[in-house]
């Protein structure tokens, strides 16, 4: 089976002072999917990197990255804003919700950008807020939501449009630890019922719980490719 | 675009006081311009109302050697007219004479009118309605300057075609009331055919006034004015006027579009998270660019509402009644006919003309900073990094 995002000899440097930084080191990897996974390690190491590649926010200064078949080295912004917003989900460390909108209108945003009709628009933001349990406020406004309730709507707005890959920054990091389970779960959830991609970047132990496989990434490089077994993994 | 515009109007009233406030100096800049230009343009068109129907009619046909800035060319700048070419045109004649109220002497222009003319509004039936021996009605200035009222009877010098003196009395039989002060101050109108009985120019005529019948043709001598051309000379002061007071509003709009662009540029500063979040959720770079430009605009647009919503009762109120001019603002300081009310004038054109001014100006300003907007990294405004 074709993989749904193919890492290929990917660096990425950064220009610092007078040389440069290298953040990805020659990285090559592979997601099936479906797949539950996460990018793990220490602050620095390339995780947010490498996901605002695959994400086609950033590209690679040498190497490919396929996304859906798509080589994300070669996208124009308007192939790669396309890209984004028909096939991929962010979710965000501090949620990043528009603060002028309500929850209705920050998870209607991705669909307004797909021109959907409001009738569409409508009962798909009201699925989505169903599957994180805010369909009763729609009308709150992000300034109103607790911490918890601020990354349920930032999932929403990540899986109104069913996309195929959603890519999760550290999504636990801002939460308590009832919260952060009850995120992982929701997001499990979805994965198992509609087959959508997660990615995470994390160093959160309660996040790597749940994941099906964990990539080590250490001063940009792949340390270890590590595959979870059913009965290690949390459900 | 009309998902920029529903966006835009969005973020705009989600903003609060932030919008009220740029909306709020717009619209007073909006109304500002408006009220200056309708002033202008009330002014304008009494002026040339007034202009028309005192002194110029539908025009005038000169003798050719007069001057109305040269009292030097009055003596000999008349002549007569073949009366088949003379119709549909009224007689004026000008002469020099001295007055004498009250044992002053005030040099004066002398100036005879047909008592059955229709062209001017000078109340020349106050002829008919006397049996004075020589009738004179005159300007509320000239009373006013003289000491002059109805009734009183003046002795009036003057010297006939061979320059010889005579005087005799007239009698004040009307005071007219005119905005137009160039044909009041310094100034008596008597019955063209007693002038002529009293310089023995029988026929004469410095200029005459046309009345909307007239066609010219050219006449050997005899120079036509239009109304048109007779109005040039207003229309331009007017003009000039109007550009002065432009750079009032101007700096007004300015001060406004400096409101806005400031905005715009804390606005790209503080919502770059926004804007990263708009780029990952899809939008390209040149979207972003849009919807910060139209936010912009918008707030013109709804300066515009606002504007119009206070201004019109505003507008409404002074079109209707006026604007007082203080007494000592006179033609003389001004240099142009201006009534003692002014009617502002309020055109569809003047109101489309402001608000594509201000709309497009704001679409500027908006534009300038946000254009940088497609130069941003995502990734750098997503953590908020861009400087």
């Amino acid at each position: 089976m074709e993989p749904i995002i193919k890492i290929e000899n990917v660096t990425k440097k950064f220009p610092e002072g007078e040389g440069e930084f290298v953040a990805l080191k020659n990285i090559n990897l592979e997601f099936q999917e479906g797949e539950f996974s996460g990018i793990v390690g220490p602050s620095g190491s390339g995780k947010t990197t490498l996901l605002n590649i695959i994400g086609s926010l950033d590209q690679p200064s040498s190497g490919n990255a396929w996304v859906m078949d798509k080589n994300v080295a070669e996208l124009s912004h308007k192939e790669s804003a396309q890209l984004r917003n028909l096939h991929l989900g962010f979710i965000f460390q501090v949620y990043n919700l528009l603060p002028v909108y309500t929850v209705f209108e920050n998870v209607e945003f991705a669909l307004l950008l797909q021109n959907k009709s409001k009738e569409e628009r409508r009962k798909a933001v009201m699925q989505a807020l169903e599957w994180v349990g805010l369909e009763n406020i729609p009308d709150k406004k992000p300034s109103k939501l607790s911490g918890g309730e601020g990354q349920r709507v930032a999932i929403a707005r990540a899986m109104v449009k069913e996309p195929k890959i959603v890519l999760a920054d550290e999504p636990t990091a801002n939460l308590d630890a009832t919260n952060a389970h009850a995120i992982i779960q929701t997001m499990k959830k979805l994965n198992e019922e509609l087959g959508t991609t997660f990615l995470f970047s994390t160093h959160d132990e309660k996040v790597m719980q749940y994941l099906n496989r964990i990539i080590h990434l250490k001063g940009g490089e792949v340390e270890k490719d590590e595959i979870i077994t059913a009965q290690n993994q949390k459900s | 675009m009309k998902l920029a515009f529903q966006l835009a109007y969005r973020n705009l009233v989600g903003a609060g006081l932030r919008t009220w406030l740029n909306v709020g100096i717009l619209a007073f800049t909006f109304i500002v311009i408006i009220f200056f230009n309708g002033y202008l343009d009330g002014w304008n068109l009494q002026a040339q109302r007034e202009s028309v129907k005192w002194e110029y009619g539908n025009g005038q046909l000169r003798h050719q050697d007069y001057d109305p800035l040269d009292p030097f060319t009055l003596t000999d700048a008349h002549g007569k007219l073949a009366s088949a070419k003379s119709e549909n045109l009224s007689p004026i004649l000008i002469r020099q004479a001295s007055l004498y109220p009250e044992g002053r002497m005030i040099s004066v222009l002398m100036k005879g009118i047909d008592g059955n003319q229709q062209s001017l509004s000078i109340p020349t039936e106050a002829f008919q309605e006397t049996d004075a021996e020589i009738p004179a009605v005159i300007g509320q200035r000239m009373a006013k300057s003289n000491s002059l009222k109805v009734g009183d009877k003046i002795l009036l010098r003057w010297r006939d075609k061979n320059g010889t003196f005579d005087a005799s009395e007239i009698t004040i039989v009307k005071i007219f009331d005119s905005d137009v002060s160039s044909i009041d101050l310094g100034q008596i109108w008597i019955p063209i055919e007693k002038l002529w009985e009293m310089t023995e120019l029988k026929g004469h005529a410095t200029y005459f006034i046309a009345n909307e019948h007239y066609q010219h043709q050219e006449i050997s001598g005899w120079k036509f004015f239009s109304k048109e051309e007779l109005l040039k000379q207003l229309k331009e002061i007017i003009e000039m006027k109007s550009a002065s007071s432009s750079i009032l509003y101007l700096l007004l709009l300015g001060i406004a579009l400096l409101a806005i662009f400031d905005t715009q540029v804390l606005s790209i500063f503080r919502r770059q998270k926004e804007i990263g979040t708009y780029i990952a959720l899809g939008m390209t770079r040149w979207q972003v660019v849009k919807l910060f430009t139209i936010e912009g605009s918008m707030y013109s647009l709804m300066a515009s509402v606002l504007g119009i919503l206070i201004g019109a009762p505003i507008f409404w109120y002074f079109a209707s009644n006026g604007i007082g001019m203080p007494e000592y603002v006179t033609e003389e300081d001004m240099g142009i006919t201006i009534a003692q009310r002014i009617y502002p004038a309020f055109s569809f054109g003047l109101l489309l003309g402001t608000l594509a001014l201000v709309v497009i100006s704001a679409t500027i300003v908006s534009f300038l900073p946000s254009r940088k907007i497609a130069k941003i990294d995502p990734v750098d405004a997503l953590k908020g990094k861009v400087q």
